[in-house]
């Protein structure tokens, strides 16, 4: 029950959504122009994706939500955006600015909870690692840094600290392309690609560099095997190589060192790259394709044609399970239904610090992803409100809600004493019959006798 | 048993008896007599007779010995002896004893260093002084794989025994014995660093004396810096991280967890912090005596130099401690702590460190004015570079009015000094250091005297680059580092950006420049390695608006030979990644690519020749560049595409490709370019009805020229044509049969002209000699008919041309008069030229044989 997502930067194309055991489409949102790195699920709950000016003054670098039945949500930040990330529950979103900021919304409340200075150049790629407590940026210059949440949280930490980020790697010389993280929580590698034409493996633990690979072209894109023995770097010569992530491979291989194999079919350049759970490669070229390789075959197993122009971002999303066929037959009617399901725009600006103070709110997150109907965020404020009006109406209301408990118990019960009256009754009658009737019964057979 | 005895007895008692009486003996016949009673016995009998000997006469065979004959054991007793003069002969004779035999050492080492330490704390000068020698030339490098935990711990004790001696002189050696210790077993350092540097502070305490022997004071605070530098610190921490990073081999391997060495450091912060004031102090106890000095000496400098040094490491170590305080939970609550202490420390160097510090600038200068007299520029050089490291941190810190005057005389020797010298290197690193902003990623605003200077020096650089050429790679690569970094951090934000930009006007010449009208000066770029290369290339990413005049000199650079054709397509990838990131304008990008295409020098292959050494190797692999030059091809088309709206950068290439078609470049050139127009054009065809003719008047010329160079060979013998040619050939052939293909026009245009040629030539010049004009006609025929058997072999181009029969009819009617013309003339050898390909024409063409029937 997997979803692809892929997106386009060509507007028209949008994004096409398909389901990846039968590969049948399921949606198609249009008018959607995504960078790279700029699609991100939110807590399985709705889409986020940056976009790309599409004229030069018009909406450049704004974030559309989209949901599952197509309504959007469309937020301007204060400056464009293109990569964004979500943490894998939904809380929070992260944007990289062209200017070198880092912005960290909260979903729920929309409200932007921290905006710092990360970079000298444009932040090309956002990564969150799997436990959520750090994310990962990558920049045109060409740097890597990590940052850990609580850190950059923590006010009198990052007072007290020269440097926000837990490490700075500058091993590459130009723009990252992609990054990604494995599992393994504060001791998990993290690999990254460059323009540079280079991967290197880093330790988050040590905070050093464990390996260099020199690749024959450009990787755009990076996706790690779920065991970690190897990672696969999509390639802007159009094949995929496999770099081997644990043993020492033999450097006999003819693309070079600690490179495996390749899988290639002579398209274009591979733009993006997604490893499923149900052990398939998912790339997505520059002509517009998605294909599906099986990656112990190194055959394609399935293809989908998204647009002409490049895919830009591939997701491997797991299937909402309300979501059946039959709620996109008529988005129209649904949409009005889950009109108030998104949560708001994403703010523009940080909020005042004495606003903050009372806003440490808490979420209350859907349990189940199967009633999402139900699956309301309430704030902090909105509690707070409601606390004030029970304060403020006081005892009045309070006496009234009692009287109004009490006359439905006393209803309650008089009806309850009616069905026992009623039971009573028909109890004494039967019992009645059937004395009647053994009498009856005797008598006959006394008469037999 | 007694009675046997008893008898034996009476015997003799009664033989005795028998003696007395008569005196007769008798005798066996036969025995020896008894010797004479008045014999000399010359038996002698002896026993061991035991006298004590002189030792000169012993027997040591065997036994290891020194020059003078003594063995260990009595070298090892006589350096206790009273007279100090035996106890430095006994030390000499150690010394030579274990130079001669290495193994006795190796067995008696215990012993050997329990006697020795004794001395460390001699009274007399040369013993001490002879015991460092033994020990440092013979003892530690002997035992130095052994394991020296045990061995070193037997000295620290007297080490530390003699540094609280009473005479100053006994106290100053034994620093420098710890010195030997530490540079030997370096961890000794870590396990004694409480009692060591409690004794540094107390040595230095003692100003009276040190001003007077600043010789061993010298030694002394160098090993002083010799410890500190053993604590950990940031950087070399990530200089080694860099370095085994090679060796890694495996990632996910199991890694031996070594107690991290701070761990034990932590406890000597106290102690570290008492000695900063304490050298602080030291130095400026030199000051008086260093003005009154008309020249600086060299002991008070090295002194000085180490005082420095000390304190820099010291302040190093506790920014690497507040650092590591933070993961590690036990040492957090020292943080705030430690980070006041910071505060007192940069406070109390503002104080007086810095009241002090003009001597920098002026020492500079005193050195200056003597380094002339006495020659001693090689030392000057040497102290300069001592000095420069700590510059970047001075800055940082000292007030403004300090500052300048520091920066000055930073400017002035970094503008000084020779570009090979490794004083330039040691500059460019404090540059780096001062250039790149740190952690907290503030820029230096414009009022800043930093700033001016910043300036400065980021305009030398790339005038230093080109001084620097090809023949100094290291320090190349070094400046092309710091380029780049200056480049990722020159953001529009930043002010260094502007300086950044216009730094392209200066580099070219790094790349190529254009001296003459055609004449090319290459700049060092093309010789250096690959990694500068690299570095090179990174570095244009990064401007931020890539002009038209640097973007001609890498293009000149790119056309050159003898350049890496790697490097040329991987400056391809940048210069395309480049502008993608709205870097270069799309005008002065286009035109790269196009003068690429169009200048790029395709080294002409000898194709039978080649044939004949590689028959089956491909020819043009290996002999010419012209497989480089079809790989360059698709990478431009495929950048080209990549562009965006194809019909848009066809819009503007059209004019640009025709233009250069026009100045009838080579073949290959021509037929790149005929390439790119294909790869952004469409089916039907996005050229305009001027553009169709213009191709047309070239393609007619070009597929004569093309169709009859390459192809007038295999036509002789062409059962046996050769597969590479042919593909060279359809190489051609193929971007104007995609234009045939897409513009019929196109295609009747050419066939038309192709027809008017023929007839041009064969009216037209009457001055030429006979045979010449039947020659160059021929000539014209020849191609003209293999163009036309080419586009025929092709089966899509086939079906194409037979819609335009009539034309073909024309031109072979052309054929056919000529050929009656020429046989009417009397020149059968051209005639028969024709006739054959006439026939070979009818004979494999259905359309020919029809127009010909017909």
């Amino acid at each position: 029950m997997e979803l692809l997502i892929a997106s386009s930067s060509v507007a028209d194309a949008g994004i096409g959504c398909w389901d990846l055991e039968s590969g049948a489409e399921q949606l198609r949102y249009k008018s959607c122009a995504s960078p790279p790195h700029g699609l991100a699920c939110v807590g399985q709950r709705f889409l986020a994706s940056s976009q790309l000016r599409e004229q030069p003054s018009a909406s450049s670098g704004s974030i559309l939500y989209w949901s599952w039945s197509k309504v959007e949500v469309k937020s301007l930040p204060a400056e464009p955006i293109k990569p964004i990330a979500a943490n894998s529950h939904g809380t929070y979103i992260a944007g990289g600015g062209q200017s070198g900021d880092i912005y960290m919304w909260e979903v729920a409340s929309g409200r932007l909870l921290k905006k710092w200075h990360a970079h000298y150049r444009a932040v090309t790629c956002l990564v969150f690692s799997q436990d959520g407590s750090f994310l990962i940026s990558g920049s045109e210059d060409g740097c890597v840094r990590i940052w850990s949440l609580l850190t950059v949280f923590e006010e009198c930490e990052s007072q007290r600290a020269s440097h926000l980020y837990l490490h700075s790697f500058t091993g590459h010389t130009l723009r990252i392309t992609d990054i990604v993280i494995g599992y393994g929580g504060v001791s998990a590698t993290i690999v990254s690609a460059s323009e540079d034409r280079t991967c290197k493996v880093w330790s988050l633990l040590k905070g050093r560099l464990l390996r260099n690979i020199v690749f024959p072209s450009v990787i755009d894109a990076i996706a790690l095997d779920p065991a970690e023995h190897v990672f696969y770097a999509g390639s802007r010569d159009g094949s995929i190589y496999i770099a081997a992530l644990n043993a020492e491979s033999p450097s006999t291989s003819s693309y070079g060192m600690h490179i495996i194999g390749s899988l290639s079919d002579h398209s274009k350049a591979v733009t993006c790259l997604a490893y499923s759970t149900g052990d398939l490669l998912i790339s997505g070229s520059e002509d517009g394709m998605v294909r599906v390789w099986d990656p112990i075959t190194h055959n394609i197993v399935r293809m989908f044609r998204l647009a002409k122009g490049p895919v830009n971002n591939i997701l491997v999303v797991r299937r909402p399970l309300y979501l059946n066929l039959g709620s996109f037959s008529n988005p129209h009617t649904s949409s009005r239904r889950h009109g108030s399901q998104l949560p708001p725009p994403l703010d523009k600006y940080v909020t005042s610090a004495d606003e903050d103070v009372d806003n440490k709110g808490v979420i209350r997150l859907p349990s189940l992803y199967n009633a999402p109907r139900d699956a309301s965020y309430i704030s902090h404020r909105t509690i707070d409100n409601h606390l004030k009006e029970l304060q403020q109406q006081g005892s009045s209301a309070a006496t009234e809600m009692e009287v109004e408990r009490l006359k439905h118990e006393c209803n309650r019960t008089l009806q309850m004493v009616q069905q026992w009256k009623k039971m009573y009754e028909n109890l004494h009658e039967f019992c009645v019959n059937e004395l009647l009737d053994g009498d009856q019964v005797d008598g006959s057979k006394r008469n037999a006798v | 048993m007694a009675r046997s005895k008893a008898a034996s007895k009476k015997q003799q008692k009664q033989q005795q008896k028998r003696g007395v009486d008569f005196k007769k003996i008798k005798r066996k016949l036969g025995r020896k007599l008894p010797p004479p009673k008045n014999a000399t016995n010359t038996e002698v009998k002896s026993k061991a007779i035991v006298l004590p000997e002189q030792s000169v006469a012993s027997e040591k065979a065997g036994l290891a010995v020194s020059k003078k004959g003594l063995t260990l054991k009595e070298l090892l007793q006589q350096t206790s002896h009273h007279n100090s003069k035996v106890r430095r002969d006994a030390l000499m004779g150690l010394k030579d004893l274990f130079q001669k035999y290495p193994a006795e050492l190796r067995s008696h080492r215990y012993a050997v260093i329990e006697k020795l330490r004794e001395r460390i704390g001699d009274d007399d000068k040369v013993v001490r002084e002879t015991l460092y020698q033994l020990l440092k030339t013979v003892v530690f490098p002997g035992c130095k794989e052994d394991n020296q935990g045990p061995f070193v711990s037997l000295m620290v004790a007297y080490i530390f025994n003699a540094m609280t001696h009473l005479a100053v002189d006994v106290r100053l050696m034994a620093f420098k014995f710890f010195d030997l210790v530490v540079q030997y077993y370096p961890p000794s350092f870590s396990l004694y660093a409480d009692k060591v540097l409690q004794n540094y502070e107390d040595i230095l305490r003692k100003n009276q004396f040190y001003l007077e022997d600043k010789a061993k004071l010298r030694s002394a605070l160098a090993g002083l810096v010799r410890c500190l530098s053993l604590l950990p610190c940031n950087k070399r921490k990530v200089d080694s991280s860099e370095e085994n990073m090679a060796g890694q081999k495996i990632l996910h391997a199991f890694e031996l967890d070594m107690p991290a060495e701070s761990s034990g450091f932590s406890s000597i912060t106290k102690k570290l912090k008492d000695l900063v004031p304490v050298l602080v102090n030291c130095f400026q106890d030199f000051f008086p005596s260093v003005h009154h000095m008309p020249l600086l000496d060299a002991q008070s400098f090295d002194c000085m130099h180490s005082i420095l040094q000390s304190i820099d490491l010291v302040v190093g170590f506790f920014g690497y401690g507040i650092h590591q305080g933070k993961p590690a939970s036990q040492l957090s609550y020292e943080g705030p702590d430690e980070a006041i202490w910071d505060h007192t420390i940069s406070s109390l160097l503002l104080k007086k460190l810095f009241g002090v510090f003009p001597l920098n600038p002026t020492n500079h200068l005193s050195e200056k004015t003597c380094s002339d007299s006495r020659s001693g520029k090689a030392v000057w050089e040497k102290h300069i570079l001592l000095l420069l490291p700590f510059i970047p941190k001075l800055v940082l810190q000292v007030a403004s009015d300090w500052k300048s005057c520091l920066l000055q005389a930073f400017t002035k020797i970094f503008e000084g000094c020779n570009p090979q010298s490794s004083l330039k290197l040691a500059c460019l690193s404090a540059i780096e250091e001062m250039l790149i902003p740190g952690d907290d990623m503030v820029y230096p605003d414009a009022s800043d005297p930093l700033f001016e200077y910043q300036i400065t020096w980021i305009r030398a650089l790339p005038q230093l680059l080109i001084l620097l050429g090809d023949k100094h790679p290291s320090s190349s690569q070094v400046v092309l580092h710091l380029l780049l970094r200056l480049g990722q951090c020159a953001n529009s934000s930043s002010p260094f950006s502007r300086e950044y930009e216009n730094m392209q006007y200066s580099l070219d010449k790094f790349y190529s420049s254009c001296v003459d009208r055609g004449d090319v000066y290459y700049g060092p770029f093309i010789r250096l390695s690959w990694d500068s290369q690299e570095l090179a290339i990174c570095g244009l990413y990064y401007f931020s608006n890539l002009g038209p005049f640097l973007l001609k000199s890498i293009a000149f650079c790119c056309l050159c030979s003898e350049l890496e054709h790697l490097v040329l397509f991987r400056i391809i990838e940048v210069l395309h990644s480049a502008f993608s990131a709205g870097h270069i304008q799309i005008a002065d990008y286009i035109s790269f690519f196009m003068t690429l295409l169009s200048r790029f020098k395709v080294l002409p292959e000898n194709l039978t020749f080649a044939e004949n050494i590689y028959p089956d190797v491909e020819s043009d692999a290996k002999i010419s560049n012209r497989g480089t030059f079809k790989l360059l091809t698709n990478t431009v088309c495929s950048c080209l595409s990549r562009i965006g709206d194809d019909s848009l950068v066809f819009q503007i290439l059209e004019q640009v490709i025709f233009d250069q078609l026009l100045l009838k470049p080579p073949l290959d050139n021509a037929c790149a370019l005929l390439r790119v127009l294909v790869v952004l054009d469409c089916k039907p065809t996005r050229l305009s009805e001027q553009g169709i003719i213009t191709l047309s008047k070239y393609l007619s010329g070009c597929l004569n020229v093309g169709s009859c160079e390459p192809s007038c060979i295999p036509e002789d013998d062409e059962e046996n044509s050769l597969p590479t040619h042919q593909q060279t050939c359809c190489y051609y052939m193929l971007p104007c049969f995609f234009l045939f293909d897409r513009s019929p026009k196109l295609l009747k245009l050419v066939l038309n002209l192709m027809g008017s040629l023929i007839t041009e030539s064969s009216s037209s010049p009457s001055s030429h000699s006979y045979t010449q004009y039947g020659n160059d006609n021929s000539n014209q025929i020849n191609a003209v008919v293999s163009a036309l058997l080419l586009m025929h072999k092709d089966t899509k181009v086939r079906k194409i041309i037979s819609s335009f029969k009539e034309e073909v009819v024309h031109i072979l009617q052309i054929i056919h008069s000529l050929q009656v013309k020429f046989l009417v003339t009397g020149n059968p050898e051209n005639g028969l030229a024709v006739i054959t390909y006439t026939y070979d024409l009818s004979g494999r063409s259905q359309v020919t044989s029809f127009s010909l029937s017909g």
